[in-house]
């Protein structure tokens, strides 16, 4: 008894994939609409500039990181006293762009995104595919609190300049923050040593330093970005803020510039000279800075939220305080710090309520949205005169008082290529893996590379 | 009867092949369409560019291209050594004790010892990461291994086995190896259960030793067995991400030390935007993962014994 079917398992299954696979390719993840975006424009009405549909619901996703999400939904509460019928979904998550990324890909994002975390979407990706709205109308709308005062003047000095792509601003970066090298005030105090200014001063005070049997430094070492400012800012701080705009703008050899050298071979010198806490380059960032709660190292490179974050763990008479990166001496612009916005706000192109979600922003940067985020969290919004009261905050803004000296370092966030490079090559130079010179040559190479590259986007400091 | 046979038999196949092809099929045909555009994954405009991904695969120096030296090694290393270690403690444990009154038996213990060896098994690849990267961890801040090797006078990395370049990957294959072990030991010692006893019983009145018995009889036995863990194993390499995730520097380092092609693509689709490039290097892998079964399937093929 035979018979041929005429459907084996094989045609069968080919048969349906094959029919399934052309009537449905056009149907996924590639094939969202492409809506024609809105625009939003400021008005004349002081209370609702953006002309906010007060029924439109608001899709707001948070990232559930050191900041939590209380502040977020204090923010809402604002949001429905002013719209009261409006109905926000609130997302509070650590994976943003695992979840938020698809919504981008379907064309039905999100309208208020902390796009932050290990897990953001690459900013330069997002501003190159023409997903992000630009916030000029949300900057020259007139301030949640004084109508005659733009949103703009409410800012502190250069935090716009983290979101600003090519002169248009794509991002919010809500909260203030800097990038120092951290202390223990009383153990300072205790044992008789002044906190250094400068390189040198340092390196004099690091036998003192480990003749009290604690290490002069330690870092993230598996997490080597730590010491990507510290390294650039200890250059720009050498040779002028000159030397890091070129890195940025990837010139021809502005990697073999003198001060970078300097700086590179500096770092390379603690290494040689055994003054970081043995085993390092092996701890992450939590072991680090237990590590420099229990005292066992002096000095830790971190951003100024470190405080707050080790407030709980950190003992009783430990005295957080910030001083700039110890500068070489003879620099010409020894108050350079690395300090701005972070924690990045963007609001999709793409946004079913754009307006709504503008307006949200305006009432996060409102006195009393500001003051919500300092009380909640203990860390400075980029709006000015909101009073925190911790000492390591004050100090913080001691070092930050000159604008001239505000700059952070982008390249990292605009060339992903090297962000990853730049970690790697800081690694092995902090553990001794490569010498300074090897450092220059990768991070040369690598600059070189990304500046032939056509299909990237260049980017460059104020447009 | 006949008649109605087919509308039948399809009206049970429709819905699970459907569901396959929905949800397996299609994104696999994706896959390959979005590797030939310049897609970021985070737009839905996108142009086709021909092969240029797969070009561009083959020159990255910097991820690609060590991703799959090092998942080649992976591929070689972890099947052979949890492969070895699982016939070895299995043969032990069924087989490998005094023979009593013409009895085989395993050691004593083996009960209890194959309890143990399956735990890691029940632990979950987030837990293996956290708790061998405590493990390897440098000897000041807590390393088992580390510190271990110190107190008997051993050289040890002083930065943990994680953060040097040297020892990282042989670290990563030595918990994959730790975690896969216990499984195929039980594996096989079913597989050992239903070979026929008096072939050793025979064997050992021939005077043969626990060698020969090995190598004569188990293996043999045993080679369908073995195929299918070679393959599981096989994939299983070239699928290893979440350890190298979880417990090495920057998720690949130190400087790329144990990047592997899993971490590439979820590194390229969400670190990097470039969704396109990383279905690229995913088909790739697929096709690798396909040579692979086919291959083995093919050339490990023997004669079947019946008993």
């Amino acid at each position: 008894m035979r018979n041929s079917p005429v459907f084996n398992r094989r045609n069968l299954f080919g048969a349906t994939a094959a029919g399934l696979a052309a009537s449905s390719l056009a149907a996924c993840a590639t094939s969202g609409s492409d809506d024609d975006a809105q625009e939003v424009t400021v008005g004349d009405d002081a209370e609702n500039p953006f002309g906010v549909d007060g029924s439109a619901p608001l899709d707001v996703v948070i990232f559930d990181g050191g900041f939590g999400n209380e502040y977020a939904v204090a923010h809402q509460a604002m949001y429905n006293e002013a719209f009261p019928d409006a109905e926000i979904t609130h997302l509070a998550t650590q994976a943003i762009a695992e979840t938020q990324q698809p919504r981008f890909a379907e064309g039905k994002p999100c309208d208020v995104l902390d796009n932050s975390g290990a897990q953001q979407i690459p900013m330069d990706s997002l501003v190159s595919d023409g997903e992000l709205a630009e916030l000029t109308p949300l900057l020259d709308a007139p301030s949640y609190d004084d109508p005659d005062v733009t949103v703009r003047e409410t800012l502190r000095d250069g935090v716009l300049s983290m979101g600003t792509f090519n002169g248009e601003v794509y991002a919010l970066n809500y909260v203030f923050s800097a990038w120092t090298v951290w202390y223990d005030a009383k153990l300072f105090r205790d044992q008789g040593w002044t906190p250094p200014t400068t390189w040198e001063e340092m390196l004099a005070l690091c036998p003192t330093i480990q003749a009290a049997g604690i290490a002069p430094w330690t870092y993230a070492g598996q997490h080597p970005v730590y010491l990507y400012d510290m390294l650039l800012i200890l250059a720009g701080r050498h040779g002028g803020v000159e030397v890091l705009k070129n890195i940025d703008h990837l010139e021809p050899d502005a990697w073999r510039h003198e001060s970078v050298v300097k700086a590179a071979e500096a770092l390379s010198a603690l290494q040689s000279e055994g003054y970081i806490l043995e085993g390092t380059p092996g701890i992450d960032h939590i072991q680090s800075q237990t590590a420099f709660n229990e005292r066992k190292a002096a000095f830790l490179p971190c951003g100024s939220w470190l405080p707050n974050e080790q407030a709980a763990i950190a003992p009783a008479d430990f005295e957080y305080m910030p001083m700039g990166v110890p500068y070489f001496e003879g620099s010409v612009q020894p108050g350079l710090i690395s300090a701005g916005g972070e924690e990045p706000f963007v609001i999709p192109k793409n946004a079913t309520n754009l307006a709504g979600a503008y307006e949200y922003l305006r009432i996060m940067l409102s006195k009393e949205g500001a003051q919500i985020f300092g009380d909640t969290v203990q860390a400075a919004t980029v709006v000015k005169g909101v009073e925190l009261s911790n000492p390591a905050a004050q100090a913080t803004d001691q070092l930050v008082s000159n604008p001239d000296d505000l700059f952070q370092p982008r390249f990292r966030f605009w060339y992903t290529a090297m962000s990853d490079e730049v970690k790697a090559a800081l690694g092995a130079l902090a553990s001794g893996e490569q010498t300074a010179a090897e450092f220059i040559d990768r991070m040369q190479a690598v600059a070189d590379e990304t500046a032939a590259d056509e299909t990237i986007d260049k980017f460059r400091h104020d447009g | 009867m006949k008649h109605g046979r087919y509308p039948f038999i399809l009206s049970f196949l429709a819905l699970p092949v459907g569901l396959y092809a929905w949800l397996v099929i299609l994104p696999f045909a994706q896959a390959f369409q979005i590797s030939l555009t310049d897609w970021s994954g985070s737009s839905n405009s996108f142009d086709y560019i021909g092969f240029d991904n797969y070009v561009n695969l083959f020159k990255d120096e910097r991820l690609v291209l060590p991703a799959l030296r090092h998942t080649g090694i992976i591929l070689v290393v972890l099947p052979v050594v949890t492969i070895a270690l699982g016939l070895f403690f299995a043969f032990m444990l069924n087989l490998g004790g005094r023979s009593r009154q013409g009895r085989i038996e395993g050691v004593a213990g083996s009960k209890f010892h194959k309890v143990v060896y399956f735990f890691p098994q029940v632990l979950s690849v987030a837990i293996i990461g956290i708790l061998w990267k405590q493990v390897y961890a440098p000897e000041n801040f807590g390393g088992l291994i580390t510190g271990a090797m110190t107190a008997v006078g051993l050289p040890a990395p002083v930065n943990g086995f994680l953060a040097d370049k040297r020892f990282v990957l042989a670290a990563v294959i030595a918990v994959l190896v730790w975690s896969a072990v216990g499984f195929y030991l039980v594996f096989f010692s079913s597989a050992m259960a239903s070979i026929p006893r008096d072939l050793y019983e025979a064997a050992v009145i021939d005077g043969a030793g626990r060698f020969q018995m090995f190598f004569r009889i188990t293996l043999p036995l045993l080679w369908d067995s073995v195929q299918t863990a070679w393959i599981y194993l096989s994939i299983v390499a070239l699928d290893v991400f979440v350890l190298v995730y979880m417990m090495t520097p920057e998720r690949g380092g130190p400087d790329g030390a144990s990047e592997v092609v899993g971490g590439v693509i979820w590194k390229y689709a969400f670190n990097h935007g470039e969704q396109a490039f990383a279905s690229a290097v995913g088909v790739v892998l697929f096709f690798a993962a396909l040579t692979l079964a086919v291959v083995s399937l093919r050339f490990g093929r023997r004669e079947q014994i019946e008993f």
